[in-house]
C-alpha cells in the first residue's frame, strides 16, 4: 500500500522518479559536512526533498560576512552555532525527517564513526585539510562522495568512490595527489565569491546526491565538472583512474587517525600561539612587542596601530631587522601570518615569542563591527 | 603542433583565459609554460588534454585543447 505525502506531490507525478524515486529519498541516510556556503543550499534542498536522515556537521558560529551567501541564517542568527541553527531550520522546512546535528569540527579522530552511519556524504567544507581528510575517511569507508569547490565566479562538482561501467573508481587524489601550499591558494575570505555562487554549486551537488540515491541521469562519477558564472560555460573532464595515488591515502583505518591533516596542509600552529582578536589587541600593546604586517605594501585595508610592514616575500632577507622578543604577526586572514611564523619559527627556535592574529584582518573588523553594534 | 590553452581559476589569472602553444607533447608543454609563467612552476594544477585527465607523457596533435584545472579551496 503506497503511502503517499502531498508534499512529495510533485515529485510522485515526475516521470521516472515517481513513488519509488520519493522512497529511495526517504531510505536514505546522507552527511553534509559543512554548513556554511555550499551547506546551506545542500542542507535546504535535501531536506525539502525528503532525504529521511540527513546528518550536517560544522562547528563554526554565524557571522555578519556569512549572511551574503548562507541563506540559512538570519541577522539575529550572529554568534550563535551553525549547526544549532541549521537544525532547527530544517526540522521547520520538513518534520517529517530525521536530522542527525554534529556540532563540532571532524577530524582524524571522529570522521571514521561518523562517515560509517551513512550512504553519501557531501563535502561543503572550505579548506583543504578538511577536504583531503574527507576524501581519505570516503576512501578507506568506500562510501560515496559528492565534492564541491568554489573560487571567486567558478565552482567544481565531482563524484567520487563510485565504480563506472568499466569498474573504475576515482577520488578526489586522482585530482590532485598531495594539497597545494597554503600560500598558494586563497579561500572566500582573501579571495572574495560572488553570493550566488556557493548556491549554484551546492545545488548541484544536491543534484548529484539525488541522481545517485534514485539512479536517474548521468551523475559526475570519474568526472570533474568546472562551472562558471560569467559565462555559464561548463567544462567536463574524465578523471585519470590512476592507481599510483593509492599510496597518498592512509593505509588502513589506525593510520588516518594517526594523520594530522592540518600540518599536512600547512595549517598547523605548533609553537605559534593563535591571537583571538581581542587578545590581539590588548597584547600589541605590551612592551619589548613589534607588530608586523606580513601582507604586501599595497593590500588595504591599513590599519591605525603601529606595525612594522614586511611581506611575507621579503622576510627572510629581512629577518634581522626584528629585535623585539615578542613578535606579533598579521595578515588579511590568517593564513601568511601562520607561515611568516613558521619562518621565524625556524630561524628563532623557542628564544623568541611568536603569535599570530587568528582569522586575520577580517576577523578583527568583524570582532570590531559586532562589539559596535 | 598548434594547441589550445584553457587555463581555470587562479592559473588563468597567470596566464590568461586562452592562448595558443606550438608543442608536440605535454612534457615540452609544461616547460613552454614555466618558461613563459615563471610563478606556474610551483602551482599545483591537473592537465586534461580533449577533456580526458592525463598523468604521463603524451603526444600533442594540431588542434587539440588542453585545460590547465587548479584545485579550488572554497565553500
Amino acid at each position: 500500500m503506497e503511502n503517499h505525502n502531498s508534499r512529495y506531490a510533485r515529485h510522485y507525478s515526475l516521470k521516472h522518479f515517481g513513488y519509488k524515486g520519493q522512497q529511495k529519498l526517504a531510505n536514505a541516510k546522507v552527511l553534509v559536512i559543512g554548513a556554511g556556503g555550499l551547506g546551506c543550499p545542500v542542507l535546504q534542498y535535501l531536506a525539502a526533498a525528503g532525504i529521511g536522515t540527513i546528518g550536517l556537521a560544522d562547528d563554526d558560529i554565524v557571522s555578519l560576512s556569512n549572511l551574503q551567501r548562507q541563506v540559512l541564517y538570519n541577522t539575529k542568527d550572529i554568534g550563535k552555532a551553525k549547526a544549532t541553527v541549521a537544525t532547527l531550520k530544517l526540522q521547520q522546512l520538513n518534520p517529517d525527517i530525521t536530522v542527525n546535528s554534529f556540532k563540532m569540527i571532524v577530524n582524524s579522530a571522529n570522521a571514521l564513526a561518523l562517515i560509517a552511519d551513512y550512504d553519501v556524504v557531501i563535502d561543503c567544507t572550505d579548506n583543504f585539510a578538511a577536504r583531503y581528510l574527507i576524501n581519505d575517511a570516503c576512501v578507506l569507508l568506500n562510501k560515496p562522495l559528492v565534492f564541491g569547490a568554489v573560487f571567486q565566479y567558478e565552482g567544481q562538482v565531482a563524484v567520487f568512490n563510485i565504480a563506472d561501467e568499466n569498474s573504475r573508481k576515482t577520488n578526489y587524489r586522482n585530482l590532485f595527489a598531495t594539497p597545494p601550499d597554503p600560500l598558494e591558494v586563497a579561500d572566500c575570505n582573501e579571495a572574495g565569491v560572488l553570493g550566488v555562487l556557493p548556491g549554484i554549486i551546492g545545488l548541484m551537488q544536491a543534484t548529484e546526491a539525488i541522481k545517485l540515491i534514485t539512479g536517474i541521469g548521468a551523475g559526475l562519477v570519474n568526472k570533474l565538472m568546472t562551472f562558471s558564472i560569467l559565462s555559464y560555460d561548463s567544462y567536463i573532464i574524465d578523471i585519470a583512474a590512476d592507481d599510483s595515488v593509492h599510496g597518498y591515502v592512509p593505509k588502513d583505518e589506525d593510520a588516518f587517525k594517526n594523520t594530522d591533516y592540518n600540518w599536512l596542509c600547512g595549517m598547523s600552529s605548533g609553537g605559534i600561539e593563535d591571537l583571538q582578536p581581542l587578545i590581539f589587541l590588548e597584547k600589541i600593546n605590551l612592551p619589548d612587542t613589534v607588530v608586523i604586517d606580513v601582507r604586501e605594501a599595497h593590500e588595504l585595508p591599513k590599519v591605525d596601530f603601529k606595525n612594522l610592514n614586511i611581506p611575507l616575500s621579503a622576510l627572510s632577507e629581512n629577518i634581522s631587522e626584528i629585535g623585539a622578543h615578542n613578535i606579533i604577526l598579521f595578515c588579511q586572514s590568517g593564513k601568511r601570518s601562520l607561515k611568516a611564523g613558521q619562518l621565524l619559527l625556524e630561524k628563532f627556535g623557542q628564544t623568541k615569542n611568536i603569535s599570530h592574529l587568528k582569522g586575520g584582518i577580517i576577523a578583527l573588523h568583524e570582532t570590531i563591527n559586532e562589539q559596535t553594534r | 603542433m598548434a594547441v589550445k590553452i584553457i587555463a581555470f581559476g587562479q592559473i588563468a589569472e597567470i596566464t590568461g583565459k586562452e592562448f595558443v602553444v606550438g608543442v608536440n607533447d605535454v612534457t615540452a608543454l609544461k616547460s613552454v609554460l614555466n618558461e613563459k609563467f615563471p610563478a606556474l612552476a610551483e602551482k599545483k594544477y591537473a592537465i586534461a588534454v580533449n577533456k580526458k585527465m592525463v598523468t604521463d607523457n603524451i603526444a600533442l596533435n594540431e588542434n587539440d585543447t588542453v585545460a590547465l584545472m587548479p584545485p579550488y579551496s572554497g565553500g
